[in-house]
């Protein structure tokens, strides 16, 4: 017997919420939408829609973490706050060594273990 | 009319660590110190209510139900006590609702205690913890931590308004000068500005920890308890107290996104500006009317940010003022005179109490030599949740 689900591996993404009432974008995801109040059903998705959170991004202002929590088995991590071309914000890594607030940076996702708990999906902006 | 609510009763315990004891013997010693300045330790059954605030010691010491814990060791049953819960600023909220449940009538005399013991961790797991108040999905796993927002904030601030790091090592020592006189404070030592910036070996002393914020512009780990007693002025239980009561003048609080990426601006504050203002409308009073002020410097960039939001200073002329030596214990509008949190330390859920307890023993004129603000009409205490996305601002008054 072959077990299909043992090769149904996705590419790690991180989902943005688009309210098809009114159309505004969300990350993460609200339960309520900031613009029309219109409400989002966890379960059934109703009336939004997802999409992952990809591309070109600026960076808007960035740190270089020495005190890492328990789990991070590096000297440092970079973070950054972005901000993509459909003017959603994300806060996540950087994946570059000499950041420079302003920079032009492209998005990947990748599956991260360092915390308790199951994998989860982390932003690396590159 | 609104009954009129005072402090008339403070304790704290040396802030440090107090891992080796148990967080409801260390709250307690607090409380017990409350109630004997108060001069009810006799008639403790007079409390109507405790309140205990405390963020997270479910998991600095596999704790709960502190609430229920305190008022037992402390021989105060059948005393109501909840447990009330704001991140870091715990504290300020547990002052805030003791505030609403004597203006409501449910109660006339209220203890506040707040404590945590956060030292029985790691540093690593510590700072994990606290990182669970981050949004879990956009914040918390991407593996951000509070000193990653501290460090993004201080580059927006730093590049914006031309605040260097010296600046930034400028309030240290002043915090520390301030600690160093406080004998509740977790560091008791001074630092100069040549050791920890302007020396070629201060990057040894003072290393990075969140980029452009050093060790030295940060809080340090620590545990421990402070407490209050808080009375209706007009009730007739006032009676049982001797001593003159503080007033409590203004209470304001207010949230922000949870996701410091959703703010339109990342640089405002602005849980800080509206608690301010509704804590300055309540008092009927303005920045202009603040003698001094205790201000959440977990990052010594929020002292900063802070006293710019609640008005002391325009934007971006608060390091300015620093410079000039006008936020130093002599200077025209001390801040953190207690040495703040950089100097006398952060145990999360004590912390908002802390400040208040500063306030009182300030405008009771009862501090330690050479640290007492000359003579202070109004203090008002800052206290910060999140990365300031609950505030709370309180105004203390000596009438």
């Amino acid at each position: 017997m072959i077990d299909f689900s043992m090769y149904d591996v996705k590419a790690p993404e991180i989902l943005g919420y688009k309210c098809l009432t009114c159309g505004a974008l969300h990350y993460p995801a609200p339960m309520i939408c900031s613009k029309c109040s219109s409400r989002r059903d966890p379960v059934t998705g109703k009336r939004w829609e997802t999409f992952p959170l990809e591309g070109p991004v600026t960076l808007l202002t960035w740190t270089r973490v020495w005190n890492l929590p328990e789990g991070y088995n590096v000297k440092y991590l970079l973070f950054g706050i972005v901000e993509f071309e459909n003017g959603l914000r994300a806060s996540g890594r950087l994946g570059v060594d000499e950041p420079r607030t302003g920079m032009k940076l492209n998005t990947r996702v990748e599956e991260s273990d360092e915390r308790p708990g199951k994998p989860v999906n982390v932003f690396v902006f590159e | 009319m609104t009954a009129r609510v005072g402090i008339v009763g403070v304790g704290h315990t040396r802030f440090g660590n107090s891992s080796e004891y148990d967080l409801a013997d260390v709250m307690a010693y607090a409380a017990t110190d409350a109630l004997i300045d108060a001069g009810i330790l006799e008639q403790r059954h007079e409390v109507d209510q405790v309140f205990v605030a405390n963020m997270a010691s479910g998991i600095f010491c596999h704790q709960t139900s502190v609430a229920s814990s305190l008022v037992s060791r402390m021989d105060m049953e059948p005393v109501p006590a909840e447990l009330i819960e704001n991140g870091p600023a715990s504290g300020a909220s547990a002052v805030k609702v003791a505030y609403m449940a004597i203006a409501s009538g449910m109660a006339d005399v209220v203890l506040v205690v707040g404590g945590e013991i956060m030292r029985k961790l790691t540093g690593w797991e510590a700072t994990d913890t606290v990182a669970t108040m981050l949004h879990t999905e956009a914040e918390y796993n991407m593996g951000l931590t509070l000193p990653s927002f501290g460090g993004m904030f201080a580059r927006l601030y730093m590049d914006k308004y031309g605040c260097t790091e010296r600046d930034l090592a400028l309030i240290a020592v002043k915090d520390h000068d301030n600690g160093a006189l406080n004998q509740y404070a977790h560091v008791q030592g001074t630092c100069t500005i040549d050791a920890i910036h302007d020396n070629v070996t201060a990057s040894v002393v003072n290393n990075y920890v969140a980029e452009p914020l050093r060790m030295y512009s940060t809080c340090p780990v620590t545990d421990g308890a402070a407490a209050l007693v808080l009375v209706n002025m007009d009730s007739p239980k006032a009676a049982l107290f001797k001593k003159k009561a503080v007033r409590i003048a203004g209470v304001g609080s207010a949230t922000d996104t949870h996701c410091v990426h959703n703010r339109k601006d990342p640089l405002l504050l602005d849980a800080v500006r509206i608690a301010g203002e509704k804590a300055y409308k309540m008092a009927g009073i303005g920045p202009k009317d603040i003698s001094f002020a205790e201000l959440h410097d977990a990052f010594v960039i929020l002292e900063l940010a802070i006293s710019e939001e609640v008005g002391f200073f325009d934007r971006g002329k608060s390091y300015l003022a620093v410079r000039k030596g006008e936020t130093t214990i002599h200077g025209s509008l001390p801040i953190n005179p207690s040495g703040g949190l950089k100097s006398k330390g952060h145990p999360v859920g004590a912390t908002g109490v802390s400040q208040v307890v500063e306030l009182v023993r300030q405008l009771r004129g009862e501090v330690e030599e050479g640290r007492q603000v000359r003579d202070p009409k109004y203090g008002m205490s800052v206290n910060f949740g999140g990365f300031g996305n609950n505030v709370v601002a309180i105004i203390c008054a000596k009438d």
